[in-house]
């Protein structure tokens, strides 16, 4: 006997299979989305979905619910407008890591000063995947990548810092710890006020082949060894993933 | 109806409550602040302060998508900062008003002092084709009556029209009647009640398509008549004739209320919605030999005038937000001399 897969009611399935490149971590975060709604029962009617821009800002587009695709890097100022002039409405955001701290980050530091109450899942593959490989703010040091040929030698990002720096909910996990990551979607749901989920991802077409990387499973299995999880941690080591509330 | 006395920029905020607003969010700039200072105190409005324009015009964007009738004030810098956004509007097909309250430019330029240095940015400023309804009031009245006719323009074309100000008309007192006009509702549902998909790509029944030429087409020649078709309702422009004279002068907003003092020498035509161009004034063109486009920058509107009308056309640049009477007079006679 097959189990309906019921979480993929959240999707429009006349528009899978999704146009990501084979081995992309995208797919995973769609499906721990749904799933997170399913499980919180969500209704279709009454939740939006926002994105920003890049292979991540692709997404609210395969959601079976209102969504809507920013410009670069405006999806925190859009969700936050939709959120405080209707706030019965459910609003999640889905977008990049180049979006939300590059070209976005001042909308991050202060939607989570003001606290609006939305849902922040942020694709942190640490590449600028759809333009071709570029280094992001969340590019590891010595990280090669097409602008960074002799490894990038600017410090990653410290979203943790930012986010937790204004009290909000702050949650890292990554494409290989499934249930963790739904763990981390699920109840950032919940929480009342801003929540950022980070989850970190893998580009193996622009990204990984360039470090080294034979697949994207070589890719998922380095999560395995990197990073252990901490949910007990008020500050999260760069090895950790876990949740801070 | 009662008489008032009021600022251009509380005149703004006034009509713009009447007219329905529920969510303002803005970043202060001068000349424009006090639109922000005024709705701050209005109840019927949710008023965010923002960390920049850009965001300013997204949470709009985002609150007109959810069902608010939104809006946004600024002058020249943060108009600058808005023109992605503008262009995404335009896109997505988002009802907004976005008040620009000019200053001089470019850059920093001269923060209190009016110009109209922004009638290019309003048609051209964001990348891509777009057909923006753009109004450019020249009096506190103008302004009140005008913010009305800015949301109904946005409700009925579903994109973000351009209420244009300076700072001369902005921070100048007058009487007005606090009239109520007809206000347009809403005809877009809000985001939570279906699945539509509203995005910035070339897109057709709201699913991205971005290989398909003839999809960007259909979109572009839709966009363009939709806009065209909602104009038509707000032709409206001033026309003062002259039969002794063989010259059209052409003007608006501030500079509109000095060009007044020259009406016993020339003909004058002061468009009010300035974008699309009101095409009343090739008929009225016809009848002088020459015009004149006297403006406070180096000839924008000229430009598209001249483009229209496929002649030649003179124009005399009012710059550094002075409105001298005497400069005005001399440069008039002295293009009148020339010919």
């Amino acid at each position: 006997m097959t189990k309906e897969l019921t979480y993929l009611n959240y999707l429009k399935q006349e528009r899978l299979p999704h146009q990501w490149c084979p081995g992309c971590g995208n797919g995973i975060i769609l499906k721990l989305s749904c799933l997170a709604m399913e499980k919180l029962n969500f209704p279709k009617k009454g939740t939006v979905m926002v994105s920003g821009i890049g292979c991540s800002g692709r997404s609210a587009g395969f959601f079976d619910l209102d969504s809507v695709h920013t410009a670069h890097g405006r999806a925190l100022p859009v969700a936050e407008g939709i959120k405080l002039a209707n706030e019965e409405l459910n609003v999640m955001v889905i977008s990049g890591d180049g979006d939300l701290f590059g070209i976005g980050g001042n909308h991050l530091l202060h939607a989570s000063r003001r606290n609006t109450d939305i849902t922040v899942i942020c694709i942190s593959n640490a590449i600028y995947g759809m333009t071709g490989g570029q280094c992001s703010p969340t590019t590891e040091l010595s990280s090669k990548t097409l602008t960074t040929p002799r490894g990038n030698v600017d410090t990653p990002v410290n979203v943790q810092a930012i986010v937790t720096a204004h009290n909000c909910y702050y949650a890292r996990s990554t494409t290989f710890h499934f249930n963790h990551a739904m763990k981390c979607i699920f109840e950032a749901l919940q929480h009342k006020g801003f929540s950022f989920v980070e989850i970190k991802s893998q580009c193996i077409t622009n990204d990984g082949r360039r470090r080294g990387f034979k697949n994207s499973y070589e890719m998922l299995m380095s999560y395995k060894d990197k990073y252990k999880i901490n949910n007990k941690a008020s500050v999260l080591e760069h090895s950790e993933i876990g949740i801070i509330k | 109806m009662t008489k008032k006395l009021l600022q251009g920029n509380q005149a703004i905020a006034l009509a713009a409550v009447k007219a329905g607003l529920n969510f303002f969010a803005g970043y202060p700039i001068t000349p424009a602040s006090e639109i922000l200072h005024e709705l701050v105190n209005k109840k019927a409005v949710k008023v965010l302060q923002m960390e920049d324009e850009i965001a300013s015009v997204n949470t709009i964007i985002g609150a007109s998508l959810a069902g608010a009738k939104a809006m946004t004030s600024t002058s020249g810098p943060g108009f600058s900062l808005m023109q992605e956004s503008i262009g995404h509007a335009h896109m997505m097909e988002v009802p907004l008003v976005i008040v620009n309250v000019q200053r001089v430019g470019p850059s920093t330029g001269m923060p209190t002092f009016p110009a109209q240095g922004d009638i290019m940015q309003c048609k051209y400023g964001s990348h891509g084709d777009y057909f923006p309804i753009v109004f450019y009031p020249n009096s506190v009245a103008e302004l009140y009556e005008f913010t009305f006719y800015a949301f109904n323009a946005a409700e009925e074309s579903l994109s973000p029209v351009i209420l244009l100000s300076d700072g001369y008309v902005g921070h100048l007192y007058e009487t007005i009647e606090e009239a109520d006009y007809p206000v347009s509702k809403r005809t877009l549902a809000p985001l939570g009640t279906s699945n539509r998909h509203f995005t910035g790509l070339t897109h057709k029944d709201s699913m991205p398509v971005t290989s398909d030429p003839e999809v960007h087409k259909k979109l572009i020649k839709h966009l363009e008549t939709k806009q065209k078709k909602v104009s038509r309702k707000y032709n409206n422009y001033e026309y003062i004739k002259n039969r002794s004279s063989d010259t059209l002068l052409i003007t608006y907003g501030a500079l509109s209320r000095a060009a007044y003092n020259f009406k016993e020498d020339f003909a004058i035509y002061r468009p009010v919605r300035i974008f699309p161009i009101v095409e009343k004034i090739k008929q009225i063109a016809k009848k002088y030999k020459e015009i004149i486009v006297m403006e406070m920058n180096t000839g924008q509107y000229a430009n598209e005038i001249e483009r229209l009308l496929h002649r030649e056309i003179k124009f005399i640049p009012i710059l550094g937000g002075k409105i001298d009477l005497n400069e005005i007079g001399t440069k008039l006679r002295r293009i009148k001399r020339k010919k």
